[in-house]
């Protein structure tokens, strides 16, 4: 590994001291003087023609200021794939019909949240309620109710991948197994609820401070539904209580916030209640996975044959992108010379599934990294072994969808058994306790445009000031992850300063450089890495030509920025500091500022991603073989993630990812029925609680990604998928009950250890 | 949910807290800890007129033990504090066993035992245990005091044999004789810290091997902590083999009346009333034992 003074290092967190004193300010934390509170009304019934809504009642309660219904709007339509209108299928506030129960239908701004909830009880909808369908395998057949039109047989979007020959791989094979698994939806469970304030400025420019993961998509898409110009409108994010794919789409309270400020000329806020989140919110798509693979005698893989159906819900969200991307995955981390996937995006009355950390990959691994674990079993080979054998390594080529660069897979493959004990524990069969595996790819950013942004995909300005300071300008946003203490800690490193000489400004849409297409898929650190990398080289070159000047050098001379000085490589006493070496730059230019701009937008990496991650993790469980009761005792990863920026944030994000794939394999769930979420609150929905966290080691193999900042690429979301499938694996090991439907319930384990 | 406007009150003695009761009637609601009651208004469950507050009143939050009148524990004394009392712990560890499984830390910093009793959830932690070693409760009313043994307290979901202008002071449990032993188990789907979806709590008095008292109570398989009396009946004056710790076990869980939800369905629920059953009798049994030889 290449040797870094500031990347690699544990630098604490930059927003580490505002939120453990409660100063940093949330959405909800801001007041603005005259404000007014939001709440929505919402559709009680999964599917009807709204005849007429009376919301007399409601404005005329003292404290009302503004109530909206879809007919006060610009009807339109809007969506996150811009660059397929077709799918934009959602109003702000329902038009016509309703399509799950908490499909938004009217808006009331008050004086103060009492009141607000209390207008929403004295408005009066007529609904003509409509056939509804819940099940993808119902909403697929000519007879099932039409959510859409336009969209025939509940189906959305379709995504094709095909390449060898299938059908001849399959005859090639010695050994073919087909599985269908199902999986459920879970929520997000970020801390911060949705939460918006929007105030109009007399000229009529809107600035809206929003939880978001997407301040560009919420500026342009609130631009095209309230029929302004994108840069009337100024989206600023504030601290943000985690995401996780949730917060990355225009969403209703964010329009009815700026209309309502609009129309009122007050500051509207709206935060939404837990139960809204749960009941209502977004969450990870459910899918039904049915996939074949055949191999040789000897464990070679030779074929696969994926087919998926998303169930969508009331609306496409993020699921066309989640459908692309399970159909990519299914083709990531073993070498399939035939492979097929054929993917299908299904409305259905429920609330809309969209992304969610792993974006299609907990789901799809789920099912791949489970049916490797079976064929593992059949063919009477180990599976690690069996991924060893079949492993993607660096320069292999996917076609359709990528070529891999850095692939340090075996390397995990090898490391998880090694420090798990693997051989020795899979070996000695105790009742009761079991061990498995789990792997993952995961992409570094996504490079298909379907926001269809006329930008660079990211984007920053760098200031540099001859008291040796700087000045970050990005529009990546922090969400949590850390991407503020990521971006400097590799600005810093450029530039051979310390933490506290750089300043950051992030995601504010009017103040930092267009553009930044938002935090998911894993892009900031690689892209928005790339851009400040650019931008800082830029500031380096005006700050060399002015030390070689200065010292009237030979031209051969290499410089670098190192300790917070400008120097000769090698010879510090041709050198100045920092800041003396921008007055100098300053100077030459009669005063200038010295500003650069950096820019990255992949190009000539395919279609899916400019990198790709790995990893390998292994679980170890005890089942309490008479109330079905599983305790992850202790969990091993080993993961490719290149460069590590930040290991502690590395650490963080493992640990998360834990939490997050041990509530998906094992209690979370939301419950639906006739197209109602039962779990209404935090009691009912059983995400882990701290001492439910297994033990855990971890090790990042050492690789270096040539298109990624200073060699990093993604370690924020592909942790989230191994540990499904290698606890799934485990408590087959343990118990003999094999999960094909998460989650893996206690009811389940006893009903399948019986057979 | 928006929180509804109501009076709040903190009398600084129960006669004043008793009269608060008597005056406002029945949109009056008692509160210790919170913990239930101001989410269940958040919630818009419950719109009470007034809350009355007990943590003013001097002395309600007492633990005392001694052994001719056993243990009491007052209205306010926390959940945290009746699971980490030396003498709680001593003789009676299954109720402050049942008290430290109760929820999560914050809660039981400050949730109390009372409270959880007076909730009447049929998955209350507190209440099979207590039930089982034959505690009452007191209850101060306007006419006086009177002591309610648990048996006759819980009436349905939420529902007590309080009266209006009742309040609940204190938990008495007696001193368990010789050759007594307890136990709570209890489980659920997230594991470590959630709302139980089946709990039992046991008390078993044995000479030598033989059973000669045995409490039974199940939690979050019936509208209330139920008891299973054929089950109790069943041990009474026989020897406590595996065998039939195993019997009781099915015993119990035919006894059982759960329902399906979201937390379980009934025949989960059924058979880890079993499961749960068997391994608290095991547990008691153990421990009965051992106390048995200590005095």
């Amino acid at each position: 590994m290449k040797a870094y003074s500031i990347v690699g290092r544990d630098i604490p967190r930059r927003d580490a001291r505002s939120k453990a004193t409660g100063s940093a300010v949330y959405t909800d934390d801001i007041k603005l003087p005259g404000m007014l509170h939001g709440r929505i009304l919402r559709s009680p019934v999964p599917h009807a023609r709204i005849l007429n809504i009376d919301v007399s009642r409601a404005a005329a309660l003292p404290g009302v200021k503004c109530v909206i219904t879809g007919q006060d709007t610009p009807k339109i339509k809007y969506g996150n794939w811009r660059l397929f209108p077709a799918t934009q299928d959602e109003y702000p506030l329902a038009v016509d019909k309703v399509r799950f129960v908490g499909d938004e239908v009217a808006a009331v701004a008050a004086v103060d949240r009492d009141t607000a909830e209390e207008a929403l009880s004295l408005i009066r909808v007529d609904y003509e309620e409509l056939p509804a369908v819940y099940d993808v395998r119902r909403a697929i057949r000519k007879d099932a109710p039409l959510i859409h039109e336009g969209s025939p047989g509940n189906v959305s979007v379709e995504r094709k991948i095909a390449y060898g020959d299938v059908r001849a791989g399959f005859r090639e094979a010695d050994y073919v197994r087909e599985d269908t698994f199902t999986v459920h939806p879970v929520s997000h469970a970020y801390l911060e609820p949705c939460s918006t304030v929007a105030r109009c400025d007399p000229d009529g420019r809107i600035t809206l401070w929003t939880s978001t993961q997407t301040p560009y998509i919420v500026q342009c898409l609130l631009a095209s539904v309230l029929g302004m110009r994108e840069n009337d409108i100024r989206v600023i994010k504030p601290f943000v209580g985690g995401g996780f794919g949730g917060k990355m789409e225009l969403r209703p309270w964010e329009f009815c916030a700026a209309f309502m400020a609009k129309k009122t000329g007050r500051p509207v806020k709206f935060v939404l209640e837990r139960e809204e989140e749960l009941v209502f919110g977004r969450r990870r798509h459910p899918m039904r996975i049915t996939s074949k693979v055949g191999f040789k005698k000897d464990g070679t893989l030779v074929a696969k044959d994926l087919k998926i159906l998303l169930d969508g819900g009331a609306y496409n969200a993020m699921g066309p992108t989640a459908t692309f991307l399970c159909g990519n995955f299914g083709a990531m981390l073993y070498r399939y010379p035939n492979y097929r996937f054929y993917g299908r995006h299904v409305y259905t009355n429920k609330p809309p599934a969209s992304a969610m950390r792993g974006f299609g990959a907990p789901q799809s691994l789920f099912a791949a990294e489970s049916q490797m674990n079976m064929a593992a079993e059949d063919l009477g080979i180990d599976p690690i072994e069996l991924r060893l054998k079949n492993a993607q390594v660096p320069g292999d080529v996917i076609p359709d969808v990528a070529t891999i660069s850095s692939c340090g897979f075996v390397e995990c493959l090898r490391e998880v058994a090694r420090m798990s004990g693997w051989n020795r524990k899979r070996k000695t069969h105790k009742p009761g306790r079991g061990i498995g595996v789990g792997c993952y790819s995961f992409i570094s950013g996504g490079v298909f445009n379907w926001f269809n942004t006329q930008y660079p995909f990211s984007a920053a300005e760098v200031r540099a000031f001859s008291d040796g300071t700087v000045h970050l300008l990005t529009m990546a946003s922090d969400i949590g992850q850390g991407s503020d203490t990521a971006l400097a800690q590799i600005l810093a490193e450029e530039l051979g300063l310390r933490m506290e000489d750089i300043r950051v400004t992030s995601a504010d849409t009017a103040m930092t450089p267009q553009a930044d297409l938002g935090s998911w898929g894993s892009r900031v650190t690689l892209m928005a890495g790339n851009a400040v990398v650019q931008a800082a080289r830029q500031i380096k070159e005006a700050l060399f030509g002015a030390v070689s000047a200065r010292f009237n050098l030979n031209v051969i001379y290499d410089f670098e920025c190192k300790e917070g000085r400008v120097q000769a490589r090698g010879r510090p006493d041709r050198g100045v500091s920092f800041g003396e070496a921008v007055a100098m730059a300053q100077k030459a230019n009669r005063g200038e500022p010295v500003v650069a701009r950096g820019y990255y937008t992949p190009r000539n990496k395919g279609l899916v991603t400019p990198a790709f991650s790995f990893g390998a993790q292994v679980a170890e469980v005890s089942v309490d073989r008479e109330t079905g009761l599983v305790e992850v005792e202790k969990i091993w990863t080993a993961h490719d993630c290149g460069t590590v920026i930040n290991p502690t944030a590395v650490e963080g994000q493992l640990e998360g990812s834990i939490h997050m794939g041990l509530g998906y394999a094992l209690s979370e769930e939301l419950r639906m029925e006739n197209g109602r979420t039962l779990n209404r609150t935090f009691l009912d929905y059983k995400m882990p609680h701290a001492p439910d966290m297994p033990a855990n080691e971890s090790l990042c193999v050492d690789t270096y990604e040539p298109e990624g900042p200073m060699g990093a690429k993604e370690a924020g979301e592909g942790l989230v998928s191994p540990t499904a499938p290698a606890i799934a694996e485990a408590v087959y090991h343990a118990t003999g009950y094999r999960c094909k439907d998460l989650p893996i319930t206690p009811e389940k384990i006893l009903k399948g250890m019986k057979k | 949910m928006t929180f509804p406007k109501f009076e709040y009150l903190a009398p600084q003695t129960l006669d004043e807290a008793i009269s608060i009761l008597e005056e406002k009637g029945p949109e009056v609601r008692v509160m210790a800890g919170g913990t239930d009651l101001l989410v269940k208004m958040r919630q818009g469950l419950l719109k009470p007129r007034t809350v009355v507050s007990l943590k003013r009143i001097q002395g309600l939050d007492k633990i005392s033990f001694d052994r001719k009148d056993g243990l009491r524990i007052g209205a306010t004394a926390l959940l945290a504090d009746v699971a980490s009392h030396p003498s709680v712990r001593s003789h009676y560890p299954a109720v402050a066993y049942a008290a430290s499984e109760t929820a999560n830390v914050q809660i039981r910093n400050m949730g109390t035992v009372a409270g959880n009793l007076c909730n009447a959830a049929p998955s209350a932690d507190n209440a099979p245990v207590l039930t089982a070693m034959g505690a009452c409760v007191v209850l101060a009313g306007p006419r006086g005091e009177r002591c309610l043994p648990l048996d006759a307290f819980f009436l349905g979901p939420g529902l007590t044999a309080m009266e209006p202008s009742e309040i609940l002071t204190e938990i008495r449990v007696p001193f368990p004789r010789r050759g007594t032993g307890t136990s709570y188990q209890h489980l659920s789907a997230r594991g470590k810290v959630d709302i139980s979806a089946v709990g039992v709590g046991v008390m078993l008095r044995v000479e030598g091997k033989t059973c000669r008292e045995a409490g039974i109570i199940l939690g979050a398989v019936a509208p209330t902590p139920l008891r299973a009396r054929r089950t109790e009946k069943l041990l009474v004056g026989k020897s406590l083999t595996a065998d039939l710790l195993e019997r009781a076990g099915r015993s119990a869980a035919a006894e059982s009346a759960p329902i399906s939800d979201v937390r379980a369905t009934a025949s989960y629920r059924r058979k880890m009333v079993a499961v749960l059953t068997r391994r608290a009798l095991s547990e008691a049994y153990e421990r009965a034992r051992r106390n048995a030889k200590k005095r």
